[in-house]
């Protein structure tokens, strides 16, 4: 089976209750990013591109919320995972705090343009989004965007920038994703891998 | 412009020469549509864009422009090989089929008898045809409708703890759990049984669970993969037109270009410009029905 599980903050955590719960795999020992292991494969991917590797083939697969309804992915998502709790928010210059109501031209800097839109939209807003590829609380500092929208676990980063959270976007948390054909084709032993997850989570992971 | 472009359009020819056989074997009229429609509620997908204060769509999904287009016939059989756009520049080649009219039962039997043969001629072999039923999920939601949305996310997303965390009776969420776990030959539900046997296809299966519930599909669905393929092949289902029964389904044709192995027609009679009177005999050949290479 082809496991792909995001490098970064996410990757201890969810290799752990992986192997708690089913697998042996040893974490990477070098900068290799895909490896073998017994009749299993591990991929070490960005947390962007999960989703991506499972929707085009890999079993299952390991990332944040976010991510997954960002990309609009097409997947199951059997599983939401305990650990690694945050949320997508928006932020704004310390001193100010608009109504989203008036907030229509205002220009939102952020690495997920569709929540970005789906979220003011929603509110019946127009913005300007500035699409960034990280380091987005740069953006207002540089005078290109009036706030953001990005993830936020302890608000120190905001602080650091004069930035403050003013509205949750929403929750995020780590799932776990299966590709919709191993979902058939491996109908037993995925099965039991969720059932196997689900045994650990109870336990306390 | 795409990378090899016109590599991956001699392989779509190819699959796309087997599929018009097969279409014209079964009976079936192939459809051509505006490639621009004024826009319309009843269109799906498609680039939309405005041209003189009015607006129009580019490109839309093909069975919801045969709907738009249905003029209240019955017993049409049509099929269509198309570039639906997804919204931006990005298009994907589909091929699909759509029966209109007919006596419930047979009509879906026919249709996925269809797909069976499509493939075939397409010598894939490694496939399953997975069908379930949304009406035997609105009886199951039946009494607990306030919970529908939810219960359909959770099915969608293949996640039962979503069911878990209703305020439901223990013994309607073993029911529920039963149903999103049901993968197997044999059914109770008699129509299903039904469609199964007269399939009488060992790539067949029952499977109510992780099927994806479309609105406008009313009960039969059906999902067609392959080991050799991360995402479904194909998929369709059963709905009324105009009040007339219907089935129709699409075969994603990047898919097909991934696990078609058969060759680029190399089977074809030659013809040396060299020979005497090369162009008569070709034009012979060509009328005698045989496929020629001419040899420059």
């Amino acid at each position: 089976m082809r496991v792909v599980l995001p490098r970064g903050r996410l990757f201890e955590r969810s290799l752990k209750i992986l192997n708690d719960a089913y697998f042996d795999f040893s974490g990477p020992d070098d900068r290799s990013l895909i490896s073998e292991q017994g009749e299993h494969e591990l991929l070490l991917a960005k947390a962007f591109d999960v989703p991506v590797y499972v929707e085009k083939g890999s079993a299952i697969g390991i990332t944040g919320k976010d991510v997954v309804e960002e990309r609009g992915s097409d997947l199951f998502i059997p599983l939401t995972l305990p650990f690694g709790q945050c949320r997508l928010s928006l932020a704004m210059p310390e001193g100010v705090r608009p109504q989203i109501s008036n907030m229509e031209g205002y220009t939102i800097a952020t690495e997920y343009p569709r929540l970005t839109e789906r979220f003011f939209e929603a509110q019946g807003v127009k913005v300007e989004i500035l699409t960034m590829e990280g380091s987005t609380e740069l953006a207002p500092v540089a005078g290109i965007a009036d706030g953001i929208v990005d993830i936020v676990q302890t608000g120190s980063t905001l602080r650091a920038n004069g930035l403050v959270e003013v509205h949750q976007v929403m929750e995020v948390a780590p799932l776990l994703l299966v590709n919709r054909v191993a979902q058939k084709t491996r109908f037993e032993e995925i099965n039991h891998l969720i059932s196997q997850v689900k045994g650990v989570i109870r336990n306390g992971a | 412009m795409r990378k090899d472009a016109l590599s991956e359009s001699a392989r779509l020819a190819e699959i796309s020469k087997h599929l018009r056989n097969t279409l014209n074997l079964w009976g079936y009229q192939e459809v051509f549509l505006p490639t621009i429609e004024s826009y319309d509620d009843q269109l799906d997908k498609g680039t939309r864009f405005a041209y003189k204060n009015e607006f129009y769509l580019i490109k839309p999904d093909l069975t919801s422009q045969i709907v738009a287009n249905h003029g209240g016939q019955d017993d049409m059989r049509l099929f269509y090989i198309s570039e639906v756009l997804d919204g931006g520049v990005r298009g994907d080649w589909q091929f699909g089929i759509e029966k209109i009219g007919g006596s419930d039962g047979h009509l879906q039997v026919e249709v996925l008898s269809i797909l069976l043969s499509s493939l075939k001629a397409l010598r894939i072999d490694d496939f399953y045809l997975d069908v379930g039923s949304l009406k035997v999920w609105e009886k199951a939601i039946g009494g607990i409708e306030e919970y529908r949305k939810d219960i359909l996310t959770a099915l969608y997303r293949r996640n039962f703890d979503l069911i878990e965390e209703l305020a439901l009776p223990r013994d309607k969420k073993q029911e529920l759990w039963s149903l999103f776990n049901f993968r197997g030959e044999e059914t109770d539900y008699e129509k299903l049984s039904r469609i199964v046997a007269r399939l009488d296809s060992e790539r067949v299966f029952v499977d109510y669970g992780t099927l994806r519930p479309l609105p406008y599909y009313e009960d039969l669905v059906f999902e067609v993969y392959s080991p050799r393929y991360g995402q479904p092949v194909g998929a369709g289902g059963e709905y009324t037109l105009n009040g007339n029964k219907a089935c129709g389904f699409a075969f994603d044709m990047d898919a097909l270009v991934e696990i078609f192995d058969g060759e680029v027609d190399g089977n074809r009679r030659p013809v040396n410009l060299e020979d005497d009177h090369p162009y008569r005999s070709a034009r012979k050949l060509v009328q005698e029905g045989t496929a020629i290479e001419v040899r420059t």
